[in-house]
């Protein structure tokens, strides 16, 4: 298995040096391009890289790209640029049908004309595709109340190595038809195969929405009322805990140390009543409640405080709700933070150098059932992390898929977790 | 399998089980030949595990003698998923019945297979908590089965199916391996979402040991609603017009005339006679919103042709509308000896016309068929009435409900929207996939199961035959063929 080195002319078209660089990956750059217009188009040009044969990096948006070990080779820039077309919407049945490449903020603009929306919230909907939101289980921070991206894709179509588009699941909200291989897809960073066309489930924009802010001098209370939150029916659509600098970073200052900031979405009344729950819990933790007038960008800038762009090195731990708390309390504290204790999720920035240690403390702090990633460093720092961590148990059944999917190993190669 | 091989194997899985719990008595076997299913085939042997090592080491006995197994549960599925139609060995989850942990800080809990769903549920009420997919029968149910099949219900309409509950699995390979996969009590794992592939797989790739599930919290106040139409194309036009208001109902499910006659007849649970099609609407809240929620969706009903809105003004109201529902199947025992369910899903703008042509059908063939189904998702339940004892009776009624999926199908749905693919279906699963769509899925199955050993003859279609000549792969023990009868139909 694995791309040899290969002295035959690669396919592809000729790239320009601004697309090499804009298309580079880990400080490696592309030799040829390829932009597909369809999914069998793409699956044409997938045949054509593995009969090379040619490594490829898939990209949508790129703005999950600085997540994943460095490629270990990389030939052609596959890029969804030109798959950018609703195919089928229709509101009345809450689905829609979508090219891999649209941007999430085509399509959320498309299905709010509609008065609906998919509640899925990556960072940088304006940069990022649909087919790499899938691709990358890329998710916001409305994940504990609305789910991940496998809880929304109804179905998928998927062009893989063998030049065959294959399509899973369908167009309705249930569906148990053949093997959900959606599931095997969604976030399986395209190294099984190169996501095409993806079924959506959407929903109505809920009627009402409000945000309610805590102010707490610890990260423990913020945490435990945040999870208190999450266990009432009235659970917020999204739970942050900030530190001070991750709150300076999304925009506002403060003069208490940490944020639990909430955001209540549902009927009108609903979101009264879980606006006076919060307010309540807040309360009884310890923290001060303050309804809050918010600069409207705040949202957006702690959803995408996750995907940095710079040379931040960003960790992620996820882990049971339950031992959030203990994780918050190992957290370094030069860090700035955003915890979303509802979905068991640490993110933390770091600078370069603590990155290695912060690591290795948060990979003993999550204990068996938590997983620490780098979900974004620059070259230099990434190749001394082990960015994914130990394998996962079940790992070699996911290498004997990869084997099964991509048996030249052409798709991504190394990127993936134990080195798929 | 002959008697010589037969007694060795039953020799080994004894070693494993004791000698109890496994046995090849064809009488005692009875039992195990059938679910809910029209189709019967008799297994070699049964064996029942009683712990999770015990499956692995079960799987690696039976995969050395190259045996095909069957897991089974409840053995509720209405699409044949565990007849042994190859025969061999069936695992059956009986004695893996229990609970292991209820862990309302994680939003947990931790369930062998053998679980029934409803048990669950009762379970966690105490604490405040529920687990949410509510297949119509999940008093017999399990939650294995349910991963199995990825049940379904008249709640998911709101909180999703089985898959988008189950957090991680326990699951035994061919190979003898027991193998943890996904977050457990993690919401989020790295790697392939292996949970997510399994669940649904129907038993073709792996056997589940054990099942971490998402609980929640219950609702403080459910408003359930009857709403009275005279035709089933009001009510679906019905149906869209509250998916298009933005409220999203818990449930909303549908029975036709017929069906309530069956219904009313068994359980009384006070549906008119002379309604041409019930809406039966929840949706749940703290009090104030579901009491708004309910009178708008009430005001939607009677603009939309409803004769009748009733609201049940009590928990006791609620369970006996409620109960008429999730009873239906066996109520169509006053209308006909035997039924047949379908169990096909059309996007819900597609419902009106989709019944015209049903209704059709049953005009041009002469035989009964009611509805009682998941309208708020599209999924339909035709139950095509017929006698088993009649000759003919039950081909025709297979053709009709082939028809029936090839139009759902072409309406832009699918094959089935919960039970299953199973036996019955695995030939009209080519109505939603093309040749290269099966073959990704077939190489996905042989990365966990190379010898399809693991509940063979289901889900793949074979070459357009019937289950009577069946293909047998390479290296099979050949075995009398699959009885297809009039066996005891149970829902």
């Amino acid at each position: 298995m694995g791309v040899r080195a290969s002295a035959t002319v690669l396919p592809g078209h000729q790239i320009t040096v601004d697309d090499q660089r804009r298309l580079s990956v880990d400080e490696l750059l592309p030799s040829k391009i390829m932009h597909p217009g369809d999914a069998e188009d793409a699956a044409h040009g997938l045949r054509l890289c593995d009969l090379t044969p040619a490594a490829v990096v898939v990209w949508g948006g790129g703005t999950q790209m600085r997540l994943g070990a460095p490629p270990r080779r990389y030939e052609i820039a596959f890029s969804t640029e030109r798959m950018t077309r609703l195919l089928e919407y229709e509101p009345a049945d809450l689905t829609c049908r979508v090219e891999a490449g649209m941007r999430l903020s085509d399509l959320q603009a498309a299905l709010g004309a509609q008065g609906q929306r998919l509640p899925l919230d990556p960072p940088h909907p304006e940069r990022a595709t649909v087919g790499g939101m899938a691709a990358a289980n890329s998710n916001g921070l409305g994940r504990a109340r609305y789910g991940t991206v496998r809880d929304w894709v109804i179905g998928i179509a998927v062009a893989y190595p063998s030049g065959k588009v294959a399509r899973a699941g369908g167009k309705v909200v249930k569906n148990v038809a053949g093997y959900d291989l959606m599931k095997l897809h969604v976030g399986a960073f395209g190294t099984l195969g190169v996501v095409a066309e993806v079924n959506l489930k959407v929903q109505a924009i809920p009627e009402s929405e409000a945000t309610v802010f805590g102010h707490f001098e610890a990260p423990t209370p913020a945490v435990a009322a945040g999870l208190q939150l999450a266990r009432s029916y009235l659970a917020p659509s999204a739970a942050i805990v900030l530190d001070r600098r991750a709150l300076w970073e999304c925009g506002l200052t403060a003069d208490w140390r940490w944020t639990l900031a909430l955001k209540l979405e549902g009927y009108a009344r609903e979101v009264e009543a879980a606006r006076d729950q919060a307010g309540g819990i807040i309360r009884d933790a310890g923290g001060r409640s303050e309804g809050a007038d918010l600069p409207p960008t705040f949202w957006d800038a702690a959803r995408d405080w996750s995907a940095p762009d710079g040379d931040v090195v960003l960790l992620r731990a996820i882990a049971p709700i339950a031992s959030i708390p203990t994780l918050s309390g190992a957290l370094p504290p030069e860090a700035s933070v955003i915890i979303q204790p509802a979905a068991g999720v640490v993110d933390l920035r770091v600078t370069p150098s603590s990155a290695a240690p912060t690591l290795q403390r948060l990979r003993s702090a999550a204990g068996d059932e938590g997983q620490v990633v780098v979900a974004s460093a620059p070259p230099s720092v990434k190749s001394s992390l082990d960015v994914w961590g130990p394998p996962p148990s079940g790992f070699p059944i996911m290498r004997a898929l990869k084997q099964a999917l991509d048996p030249n190993g052409i798709l991504n190669p190394g990127r993936f977790v134990g080195g798929i | 399998m002959d008697a010589a091989d037969r007694e060795q194997l039953l020799a080994r899985l004894r070693e494993v089980v004791g000698e109890r719990y496994a046995f090849a008595d064809p009488y005692e076997m009875r039992l195990y030949q059938y679910d809910a299913s029209p189709e019967t085939a008799l297994p070699d042997i049964v064996v029942l595990p009683g712990a999770s090592e015990e499956v692995a080491r079960i799987l690696k006995i039976c995969a050395d003698a190259k045996v095909p197994v069957t897991p089974r549960s409840g053995a509720s599925s209405l699409a044949g998923g565990t007849v042994p139609v190859l025969g061999g060995v069936v695992i059956t989850f009986a004695r893996m019945d229990r609970i292991l942990e209820i862990d309302t800080e994680n939003l947990r809990a931790v369930v062998q297979p053998g679980v029934v769903n409803l048990a669950l549920s009762q379970a966690l009420k105490p604490h405040g908590y529920y687990y949410a997919p509510d297949p119509s029968s999940q008093g017999a149910c399990t939650i294995g089965g349910n991963v199995a099949t990825n049940a379904g219900g008249p709640h998911t309409l709101i909180y999703g199916v089985t898959v988008n509950h189950v957090t991680g699995l326990e699951v035994a390979l061919p190979s003898g391996e027991l193998v943890q996969v996904g977050g457990r009590k993690s919401a989020e794992a790295i790697g392939y979402d292996l949970t997510g592939l399994l669940v649904g797989s129907e038993g073709t790739m792996a056997v589940v040991t054990r099942i971490w599930v998402k609980i929640q919290p219950l609702p403080p106040v459910q408003k359930t609603l009857l709403a009275v139409y005279p035709d089933v194309a009001t009510a679906s036009n019905a149906v869209s017009a509250i998916v298009r208001t933005g409220i999203l109902p818990a449930a909303i499910e549908m029975m036709d005339k017929l069906s309530i006659q069956a219904i009313e007849a068994a359980s009384h649970a006070g549906y008119p006679l002379d309604a041409g099609a019930v809406l039966l609407l929840e949706v749940d809240g703290i009090p104030e919103v579901a009491q708004e929620l309910g009178e708008r969706m009430a005001k939607v009903c009677r603009e939309n042709g409803a004769s009748e809105v009733r609201i049940a003004r009590n928990e006791q109201e609620r369970q006996a509308l409620w109960k008429g529902r999730k009873g239906a199947f066996s109520a169509m025992g006053r209308l006909s000896s035997d039924f047949y369910v379908m169990d096909g899903v059309v996007p819900r703008t597609k419902l009106p016309e989709t019944l015209a042509k049903i209704d059709a059908i049953s005009e041009r063939t002469g035989f009964k068929i009611c509805n009682v189904f998941h309208a708020g998702d599209g999924n339909l339940h035709p139950l095509v009435l017929f006698d088993a004892f009649q000759p003919g009776q039950y081909e025709a009624v297979l053709a009709i409900g082939d028809e029936i999926l090839k139009l759902c199908a072409d309406a832009g749905g699918s094959v089935t929207g919960e039970h299953g693919i199973g036996l019955e279906k695995r030939e009209n699963i080519r109505y939603v996939f093309s040749d290269d769509d099966l073959e990704v899925m077939d190489r996905v199955r042989r990365v966990f199961d190379p010898h399809l050993l693991m509940n063979p003859g289901k889900v793949f279609p074979g070459k357009g035959l019937q289950p009577s000549a069946l293909r047998y792969p390479p290296g099979y023990p050949r075995r009398q063929a699959a009885v297809v009868g009039g066996e005891d139909l149970w829902v």
